[in-house]
């Protein structure tokens, strides 16, 4: 295992007002390793995963990626410097972040929406980009559909694009948030075949899921998040066979029955 | 030879040349609202400073009356600013003024319109604030508000026809010229009125067809 984690996350909180969403949150992902996020619904996952390619600013606490913090460094009277937006762009894009909604640019072919950023953020050559984005889709098993516009293609297959477009900027990392939980349930397996294939490839992801199939046998840790906080966390076999926390072990029984 | 054949149809150079006038002026007019409701509704989004200054103007342009504005535009401003010096060009700055005021909102609206994922979508891969505006906010907006862009041009047209109050030689001022020449308003003015209904329906079913065309190439519903 590297010395260096792609993802160190560090006593991340996160306030709205008044409202603590994240308190306290610390975990390393290791190159190449996949760890699921499960938790009820509106403990934080989603905000944690923002936090981390700093779609929210977190309110206290530092990610690093490959070692380097996301947040300001700090200087040596210890006062913090925030990045400028520019800077936090360029780290922005070692994450590859696929939504729940998927998100698709409706007006941009299926090609055009996976080589934009090369072309725009990397400054490829079109004929680069575009070899790059079949690349791509052909990961997820769409090399047919490049011309084709979001609004015409299956939920599975909007959400597998969505994907393709993120590995095109060659991320240290993925982020997947409830990438199947607006999908139908017979379009699920597709799009987890997909990222079960890239775990395989050896690409570092953090995935939030409800699949409870998924995060048993294709993650290397599973973390449970509740009230913004790591109430459990471990390899699959012993947060899902023998959870410490009466709270995950109630909530396992509920997803899992 | 019917009254027809002798006011209208005799005519004809006349009314043609008019209709030319007022093409011009609404396309000219319609331009500077495009570029200046883009201008305000920006600012008054992003310009935090400015916010205020933008929304006095939007709420002016769109609640005093057009033949205020023209009036306002035509008689005040050369006083203040020594501009506009033509009778044409107060006519589409004080068009242009109106509809900008409008279209500001329909921008809001539409710019408001595209769902926050698709931007953070853009800032995930690392595109900038300014790349995603271009390439993303704008032309999904410009795809939801093309119906209320059409339609806002066709309310150019109408008010347009005030011009000829500040003697811009637009086709209701040619037809005005040949009422009270014979004074027989009947031909004349029914005719000038179907063509502003043609000119209108023209414009609004070919830019809709144009709009729906885009949507349904995106494999969207017509809107
Ligand atoms: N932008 C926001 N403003 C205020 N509250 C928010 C915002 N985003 C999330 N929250 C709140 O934070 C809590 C956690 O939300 P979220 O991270 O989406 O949870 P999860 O993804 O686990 O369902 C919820 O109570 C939610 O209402
Ligand atoms: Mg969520």
């Amino acid at each position: 295992m590297d010395a260096i984690p792609a993802i160190r996350v560090v006593d991340l909180r996160k306030n709205f007002g008044a409202l603590e969403v994240l308190r306290g949150v610390s975990f390393d992902v290791h190159r190449g390793s996949v760890v699921s996020m499960i938790g009820a619904s509106g403990s934080g996952k989603s905000t944690l995963l923002r936090c981390i390619n700093r779609l929210e600013t977190p309110s206290a606490g530092e990610v690093f990626i490959d070692g380097e913090p996301m947040g300001g460094p700090v200087t040596a009277n210890g006062e913090r410097k925030e990045r400028p937006l520019s800077d936090i762009n360029r780290m922005r894009r070692d994450l590859g972040m696929v939504f729940q909604q998927f998100n698709l640019w409706p007006h941009m072919t299926v090609i055009g929406n996976v080589i934009e950023a090369p072309l725009r953020v990397r400054r490829m050559k079109r004929k680069a980009a575009i070899a790059l984005a079949e690349e791509c889709l052909a990961r997820v098993h769409l090399s047919e559909k490049g011309t084709e516009y979001p609004a015409r293609l299956s939920g599975g297959q909007m959400q597998r694009v969505a994907i393709a477009r993120a590995l095109a900027m060659q991320p240290k990392a993925m982020l997947f948030d409830e990438p199947t939980s607006s999908l139908d349930p017979e379009l699920t397996d597709e799009v987890l075949t997909v990222m079960r294939e890239l775990a395989a490839d050896g690409t570092t992801m953090i995935v939030v899921t409800h699949e409870m199939a998924f995060a048993r046998d294709a993650s290397d840790r599973v973390l449970f998040l509740h009230n913004g906080q790591i109430e459990e966390e471990g390899p699959p076999d012993q947060v899902f066979g023998a959870p410490k926390s009466e709270r995950c072990r109630q909530f396992l029984s509920k997803k899992l029955q | 030879m019917s009254n027809w054949e002798r006011l209208v149809w005799n005519q004809r150079g006349l009314l043609w040349q008019g209709l030319a006038v007022t093409i011009e002026v609404c396309a000219i007019a319609f331009a500077m609202a495009i570029v200046g409701g883009l201008l305000l509704c920006l600012v008054r989004m992003h310009v935090r400073p400015l916010r205020p200054v933008a929304i006095a103007l939007i709420e002016f342009f769109r609640a005093t009356p057009i033949f205020v504005q023209l009036m306002w535009v035509n008689y005040v401003w050369p006083e203040l600013f020594g501009w506009p010096n033509t009778f044409f060009t107060a006519g589409w700055v004080a068009l242009g003024l109106q509809s900008s005021g409008y279209l500001a909102e329909t921008f809001r609206a539409g710019i408001e319109a595209v769902p926050r994922g698709h931007r953070e979508a853009g800032y995930s891969v690392g595109m900038s604030p300014f790349q995603v505006y271009r390439r993303i906010v704008l032309p999904e907006m410009l795809l939801t508000v093309a119906p209320s862009i059409v339609n806002q041009f066709t309310v150019i047209v109408k008010s347009s026809t005030l011009v000829s109050v500040i003697t811009v030689p637009d086709l209701m001022l040619q037809a005005m010229k040949l009422v009270n020449i014979w004074y027989e308003p009947i031909e004349v003015l029914t005719a000038t009125a179907a063509i502003y209904i043609g000119f209108v329906f023209l414009v609004s079913t070919a830019g809709k067809a144009l709009a729906d065309y885009q949507r349904r190439r995106f494999g969207l519903n017509a809107a």
